[in-house]
């Protein structure tokens, strides 16, 4: 289980996270939705260690080191917004790359397989530069790289972004199967709907703090909408 | 004439290789740190002296001398990088500065130690001459034209293939996501500098086998890469290659067509033209887009 105390970070003067604590329970999915700007991809980032906090994560009790790439050793694995693939070079180099955690090298070309199976389309089009495929490919090669880093807890952030309808229920086909396979998801997601048909967890973040948390199963939809569009007065917070 | 412009061809394809040795140096650096190495022209010219160094004193074939050449830009190449690593501000024009002030230094280091004098290589084997149907060549030329190969063969293998050098070109393709693969950047950017100080010895021993050196070489040749590159466009290795012998025979035929004084113009004018007519480089307009 992955926990975050009190948690604060943002961009040299500019704080973005105020105290934010919450838990990803192992193998469970959490969902954390919000509107721009509420400070979920600045949760990711802390949590990476690709931007400094102050305050608390732990994994299983265990305080995490602050670098990245131990982080990754520790089987923290993040699929960034935007996909963020290598656009220069091919699908299968891309796919490598995730595979560069020293834990993770001798097992890639079973992964590389695994990837491939689960996305057929990544296999015929493993030669063909990353740069050239449309978003919904790319995705694909975002998660399956992410997959390659075999991660304990997987961060997926806006997998939907730009992405059409169709694509998009692929995309998280795919990550319900991770999820039955045992990895714990963080996922972050600007439509509500998409992200509570996989959740097990719920929470509403806006302007930097979370506001609402709840078990997807139980959530108070019309609760969620209204914090969601600050249409209740105690989420107005400027 | 012919004959003439057959042997300026065969001559700029064999120094071509050499340049683009310096260029892929410059490219490394620059892709896994996006700052321009001012000094790695200096860096070549140290190697070239210390294969003269080798000879002169040893009587050894001037290769013999690539170990002690990379130790030493080795050596210098990793101060470089640490110089550059502390710059906290505007590193991109910062380095800039820096470098170019470090390549002063070693000129003039180079000076001091070495004097102003021409040196070039005096051994008998490289110096003899070859001939191919029509056209003739130092076997110094040769042996430098299939090391710098490969060399560049090695380079291509290591960036393709080993976990060090797909982290280099993660890095350079994209930092942040590089960083999300759990690569280091400032491991991958002193391994950078390492190859770098590794490709400009062998460019520079090479370089001493089938040219004069002399201590004012460094600006020139920092030059004559940085064209290459942009030449080249992208950091592929057969593109720069393809850019390097393009200098290298535009520089032989404009000594054998017009004059010698005319070779380092002619380079600036096709930088030029190129920075005009084709800004993405010869081969850069495919993959950069968007």
């Amino acid at each position: 289980m992955l926990e975050v105390r009190q948690l604060r970070a943002g961009y040299g003067a500019i704080n973005v996270l105020w105290d934010v604590s919450l838990g990803f329970p192992q193998g469970e999915l959490t969902a954390i939705v919000g509107p721009n700007g509420a400070g979920k991809t600045t949760l990711f980032r802390a949590l990476m260690g690709l931007i400094p906090h102050q305050g608390e994560i732990r994994l299983d009790g265990r305080a995490l080191k602050a670098k990245t790439w131990d982080l990754l050793e520790a089987g923290l694995v993040m699929v960034p917004e935007g996909r963020m693939v290598f656009k220069d070079m091919s699908v299968e180099e891309n796919l490598s790359l995730g595979a560069y955690p020293r834990r993770c090298r001798n097992a890639r070309a079973r992964n590389l397989e695994r990837v491939y199976d689960l996305f057929p389309r990544l296999r015929e089009r493993h030669r063909q530069l990353a740069g050239s495929l449309s978003g919904g490919e790319a995705q694909m090669v975002a998660m399956g790289r992410g997959m390659m880093s075999e991660p304990r807890i997987l961060l997926i952030d806006e997998p939907s972004l730009g992405l059409a309808p169709v694509i998009v229920k692929e995309v998280f086909s795919i990550i319900r199967r991770l999820k039955s396979e045992g990895v714990t998801i963080a996922l972050i997601e600007q439509n509500t709907h998409i992200a509570l048909s996989v959740a097990d967890h719920v929470h509403l973040m806006r302007s930097g703090k979370l506001l609402m948390s709840q078990k997807a199963d139980k959530v108070d939809l019309e609760r969620l909408h209204d914090l969601y569009l600050a249409r209740e007065t105690g989420a107005a917070s400027f | 004439m012919l004959e003439l412009l057959q042997q300026s061809l065969f001559s700029g394809l064999l120094v071509g290789s050499v340049y683009a040795l310096v260029a892929l140096g410059i490219a490394l650096t620059f892709g896994a740190m996006k700052i321009i190495n001012l000094a790695h022209g200096e860096l070549v010219l140290l190697a070239a002296y210390m294969a003269y160094v080798i000879e002169s004193r040893t009587g050894w074939n001037p290769y013999a001398a690539i170990p002690l050449a990379f130790a030493v830009t080795g050596i210098v190449s990793v101060v470089i990088y640490l110089l550059i690593e502390r710059i906290r501000e505007h590193r991109e024009l910062n380095s800039l500065i820096l470098t170019f002030a470090i390549g002063i230094i070693l000129t003039n280091a180079i000076l001091l130690v070495f004097a102003s004098d021409v040196r070039s290589t005096g051994s008998p084997f490289l110096q003899d001459a070859v001939s191919f149907g029509s056209v003739y060549a130092m076997k110094g030329e040769i042996t430098a034209f299939i090391i710098s190969l490969a060399v560049m063969a090695g380079l291509w293998w290591w960036l393709k293939h080993s976990w060090y050098g797909r982290a280099v070109r993660a890095v350079s393709s994209n930092r942040d996501a590089a960083k999300l693969m759990g690569i280091d950047p400032r491991r991958v950017e002193l391994a950078a500098f390492i190859v770098a100080g590794i490709l400009a010895s062998v460019a520079g021993v090479a370089l001493y086998t089938m040219s004069v050196v002399q201590p004012a070489l460094g600006p020139g040749l920092t030059i004559k890469a940085f064209i290459v590159t942009v030449l080249a466009g992208v950091g592929s290795i057969p593109g720069v290659f393809c850019a390097a012998l393009l200098l290298g025979v535009t520089e032989a035929m404009t000594v054998t067509l017009a004059s010698s004084a005319l070779q380092e113009l002619v380079g600036m004018v096709l930088f030029l033209l190129v920075l005009f007519f084709m800004p993405n480089g010869l081969f850069g307009a495919r993959t950069r887009r968007g």
